[in-house]
């Protein structure tokens, strides 16, 4: 090809059309496109320009003609020049892929998260739920007097349902609280009704084998306030199961005994397992004993200081560990309290 | 508890389908655990509660199966035949020396029974609730106890000395062979049965064997009596019996059934082994006997019970289903009843609650309507140190921990084998439990962490490559000469424990040492708002010298943090590091934790960065280099952080490079790089002249 500096001078508009699109095949690159671009649009020195410069030269009657031409040129060039820009920005942006491609199959990294225990997770959701319905938490010591674990609860010294509570004893006095129930005593001792806790924490036990830990732990529920009825312990227990298990989960109130309430009740629900139809895990029963339940017996309120005849109360507990096994598939209560962290990171 | 379904029906009538008898038990709170044919018929396995006492036998499950079917009860009660001319009054004589302990003693004699098996309808029975038959004359008693709940005990008379009872404590010294062949040393505070010389059964509890009924028996002496509660609760307890005797004395067997029970036994006893029941009955009651065990009359008001059970209960059934159960009840007015309680219910059967219960088992509780309290003002929101447990958790799981939940007790030597928690715990004394599991579990824990220890342990046994655990939970202690719970002394901390590697080359591995630890204390406590500070502590038992520290805040000691000695134990795969703190320490007080939650809003501009390197001596501290910068800071400094250091080559031996960086920030004007400059070389003049290596001065 000639030298196209030396030529453009005398080319007409046609032929330097037919010349852009010639040299435009031929770029390879972003640098050739800019150069390319400044030699035929550059504004002092670019081809486009010097041709709208000879229009002195040509004969009057050709100028209008020529111009016509000239800026078909013109159309041309910037046309193509767009053309070509696109096309290297398309090479340059598959070029830039290839070179990021990476095996996206190859695994996360995941961010080294820990686990709660899943009887706190247990307690939290419980807690969560009872505070949507206006209670909130009270605590006590672990280590307990003998008159709030047992005598203030309607079970004086001597009481044979003491013994069914497998008491680890305190040197120098005191036991471990055998269940949480002493909060409520603490709590009704403290404040006048109304009244609405719920108490969890760690409680023990002298009963060490498959199925028992001598350390376990316990949710309990009090409302005491005036007027409070078997109905409302009812509907307060089905509403907060409804809400731990599912809406269909069947609740059935068995009378039962506790020194501390009357009447009393253990409550069973359709066994979560097989939704009532019986398996091995509810004995074929289609029920499971989830908790135990009462009106407070109007002695403890009086020990408290409580009026019975003005109010009443309702109250149940139920064993946080055993919903825990429940919700995760733990089959056995000691493997709670191993601490192995291949289970308690598998926890959400 | 086992009832023959068979043996039940001798009282009332059965419905056809048992599982309509188990359910309507189990409704009414006599739960049907067990429905079970066997050789010797149908049995029922029943849960009976400790209050129930009254229902652990035939005849009161067969009153309650009555009230529910609307069938009648067909009692036992028979007299014996009058066929003897002695006298039981002048054949033997009875004392009651304890009439707290025992307020009713009724005796009878047979004469001339023949000793030998039981018939088979006897047998069969009791073989059906798993008993073993003996001969006839035992085999009567036991079988009376399970028919009526009253415990009687069959003595061979000639064995008595004197043909006198006296109910007495025991004297110093005196020893019983009970009927089970063990010698019993007994107390002088246990009750027992004696002839004129010495015991011959443990009130309550068992007889004894030397005044056993056997084959060579002819004359038997029958003992039908109420012993005190606590005094058969408490002897069994300290000579480690239960029998079922004692297992009804201790729950309150009915006072008013002695004499009835002694008849129907004597009748029955004299049907199966022969021989000729005496006339009448030694039926002693002490002066005590009428008020102790007087039958409270409770006032029912039906529109009360109505109203706590939300239900209406149909007009005349509770009079009814009440008098089924052996309440005596009379109108009191309008709606109102005066009920007085069953002699086999008194310790039970209290006050009007307890009636409500009555009626309302008998009705059902699926009839009691689902209702919810009217709302009311809402209880109290959490309390800081609920808030703080929940920050405290959130934060360490995010960091990567697991928690864990471990028992409180360890052995005496685990539980000295690190520091107690708390600042005054070394003055206070383990506490200990009296009755513990074994050795290994006597003594509750002064601190979380052997426990962490011991779980971190369990996880490196089965070949864990880290180990990243927490708990929260309450170490205790006993204030010296403080006794009753009191005395104790519950601090509630955070223990952690890590150690070894987490993840692999392509997760970024990373070794776990003693400042990932403190980072996430300090991160604990920065979210919690407080400000905790680690200084050396040399000497803490457990821990290794020079990699130990205690935490302190606002300058109290608070905790611990450090790597545990590996001549402590067990050879661990790689070191473990702990870290403890009180919790309290860390639930700043509502307005420093307001301040620490406030937000700086980051400035328009942009600031700038500069580093700088500093040689010096290896036991320079990080703590003096930073108290060096603060002091020295220009304002503009906003802030510095540690960024490397480094051993190795070009870093003279005994000495360390620490890289810090530091960010210059004008606030609202644009710093420029001269004036950084500047700060910066003044700020490396200070450093340089207080803590540089020279190489000369060494």
């Amino acid at each position: 090809m000639a030298d196209p500096a030396a030529t453009t001078e005398t080319l007409s508009p046609a032929e330097l059309a037919r010349r852009f699109e010639a040299e435009a095949a031929e770029v390879p690159d972003r640098r050739a496109y800019e150069e390319l671009k400044s030699r035929w649009t550059g504004k002092k020195q670019g081809v486009v320009r010097s041709l709208l410069a000879r229009i002195g030269e040509v004969p009057p009657e050709e100028r209008k003609a020529f111009g016509q031409e000239v800026n078909r040129l013109k159309e041309a060039v910037e046309a193509g020049l767009g053309r070509l820009e696109g096309e290297i920005g398309a090479r340059e942006r598959a070029a830039e892929a290839a070179r990021a491609r990476v095996d996206v199959t190859l695994p996360g990294r995941r961010p080294h998260l820990g686990a709660l225990h899943p009887v706190t997770r247990v307690a939290d959701e419980i807690t969560d739920i009872f505070r949507a319905l206006g209670y909130s938490v009270a605590e006590g010591p672990e280590v307990e007097s003998d008159y709030h674990n047992f005598t203030a609860l309607n079970m004086p010294e001597g009481h044979p349902a003491r013994d069914t509570q497998d008491t680890f004893f305190v040197r120098g006095g005191g036991v471990l609280r055998t269940h949480t129930s002493p909060v409520q005593i603490r709590t009704m001792l403290a404040r006048k009704p109304p009244i609405r806790v719920i108490c969890p924490g760690r409680v023990y036990r002298n009963d060490n084998d498959l199925r028992h830990s001598p350390m376990f732990h316990q949710v309990e529920c009090l409302a005491v306030a005036e007027g409070l009825t078997l109905g409302d312990l009812k509907g307060t227990l089905e509403a907060f199961i409804h809400r731990l298990f599912s809406a269909d989960t069947g609740v059935r109130l068995r009378p039962s005994f506790f020194p501390f309430t009357e009447p009393s009740a253990e409550v069973d629900i359709t066994c979560p397992f097989c939704r009532g139809g019986g398996c091995a895990t509810c004995s074929g029963t289609g029920w499971m004993e989830i908790l135990g339940a009462g009106i407070v017996d109007p002695r403890v309120l009086r020990e408290c200081g409580i009026d019975p005849e003005v109010y009443s109360g309702f109250a149940y507990g139920m064993g946080l560990d055993r919903v825990a096994m429940i919700r995760y598939g733990i089959p056995n209560i000691r493997q709670l309290f191993e601490n192995d962290e291949r289970l308690l990171r598998q926890v959400r | 508890m086992l009832f023959s379904l068979e043996w039940l029906a001798r009282y009332t009538d059965l419905p056809e389908d048992t599982a309509e008898l188990a359910r309507r038990l189990t409704a009414a709170g006599l739960a049907v655990e067990l429905v079970e044919e066997t050789e010797h018929g149908t049995v029922l396995d029943v849960d009976v509660t400790t209050n129930r006492v009254d229902a652990m036998n035939h005849l009161g499950l067969a009153r309650e199966v009555a009230v529910l079917f609307g069938g009648a009860l067909r009692e036992p009660w028979s007299e014996p035949p009058a066929e003897a001319g002695e006298e039981t009054a002048a054949a033997v004589r009875v004392e009651i020396d304890e009439p707290a302990l025992c307020t009713r003693y009724a005796a009878r004699v047979i004469r001339g029974v023949a000793v030998g098996p039981s018939p088979d309808w006897l047998a069969r029975r009791l073989r059906a609730i798993g008993q073993r038959p003996v001969n006839n004359v035992v085999d009567v008693t036991n079988y009376v106890l399970w028919e009526t709940g009253q415990p009687l005990h069959g003595f061979d008379l000639a064995k008595i000395e004197g043909a006198t009872i006296r109910v007495r404590r025991a004297r110093p010294g005196e020893r019983l062979v009970t009927l089970d062949g063990q010698e019993r040393k007994l107390a002088p505070d246990m009750l027992v049965i004696a002839d004129a010389s010495r015991p011959v059964g443990l009130a309550g509890v068992m007889g004894g064997e030397e005044s056993e009924v056997g084959p060579a028996t002819t004359d038997v002496l029958l003992e039908s009596a109420w012993f005190d509660p606590r005094s058969v609760r408490e002897t069994a307890k300290a000579l480690g019996m239960h029998t079922d005797a004692s297992h009804r004395f201790e729950r309150g067997a009915d006072p008013e059934l002695q004499a009835r029970a002694g008849a129907r036994a004597a009748a029955l006893m004299a049907e199966v082994a022969g021989g000729t029941v005496l006339a009448g009955a030694v039926d002693v009651l002490a002066p005590t006997h009428e008020e102790r065990h007087r039958r409270p009359a409770i006032a029912l008001d039906l529109g009360r019970l109505d109203a706590f059970g939300g239900v209406a209960v149909p007009e005349g059934r509770a009079t009814e289903w009440l008098r089924g159960l052996g309440f005596d009840v009379e109108e009191a007015g309008p709606r109102r009843l005066r009920v007085t309680v069953p002699p086999w219910r008194l310790g039970d059967v209290l006050e009007a609650a307890d009636l409500y219960e009555e009626v309302l088992r008998i009705h059902g509780y699926d009839a009691v309507p689902a209702t919810l309290p009217a709302l009311a003002e809402p209880d109290a929101p959490p309390t800081p140190r609920q808030l703080l447990r929940g920050r405290v958790r959130e934060v360490l799981a995010a960091c990567g921990y697991a928690e864990a939940a471990t028992w409180a007790f360890q052995s005496p030597e685990e539980a000295a084998s690190l520091p107690a928690l708390g600042d005054g715990a070394a003055a206070e004394e383990p506490v200990t439990v009296e009755n513990p599991l074994s050795e290994l579990y006597s003594t509750l824990r002064r601190s979380l962490l052997p426990g962490l220890v011991a779980d971190a342990r369990f996880n490196t046994r089965r070949g864990a490559e880290s180990v990243r655990l927490f708990e929260l939970g309450v170490a205790f202690g006993r204030r010296p000469g403080e006794e009753g719970a009191q005395g104790v002394v519950e601090r509630e901390a955070l223990g952690i424990v890590c150690g070894g590697a987490v993840g692999t080359p392509w997760d970024r591995r990373r070794e776990l040492d003693l400042f990932d630890l403190k980072g996430v204390v300090e991160a604990v406590a920065e979210a919690a708002g407080v400000a905790i500070e680690a200084r050396p502590a040399d000497g803490l038992r457990g821990f290794l010298a020079g990699a130990t520290a205690e935490l302190r805040v606002g300058g109290r000691r608070v905790g611990v943090l450090g790597r545990l000695d590996p001549q402590s134990g067990e050879d661990d795969p790689y070191p473990l590091y702990l870290a403890e703190v009180e919790l309290a320490a860390l639930e700043a007080d509502p307005e420093a934790l307001r301040a620490a939650r406030e937000v700086t809003a980051p400035p328009r501009l942009p600031g700038i960065e500069a580093d700088l390197t500093l040689t010096h001596a290896v036991d320079v501290p990080w703590a003096e280099i930073e108290a060096t910068v603060r002091e020295a800071a220009a304002p503009e400094l906003v802030r510095f952080r540690l960024k490397d250091r480094y051993t190795g080559r070009g870093v003279p031996e005994g000495a360390v490079n620490t890289t810090l960086t530091f960010l210059y920030h004008g606030g609202e004007r644009q710093l420029t790089q001269e004036e950084v400059n500047e700060k910066q070389q003044a700020l490396a003049a200070r450093l340089e002249s207080r803590f540089g290596w020279e190489e000369a001065a060494r």
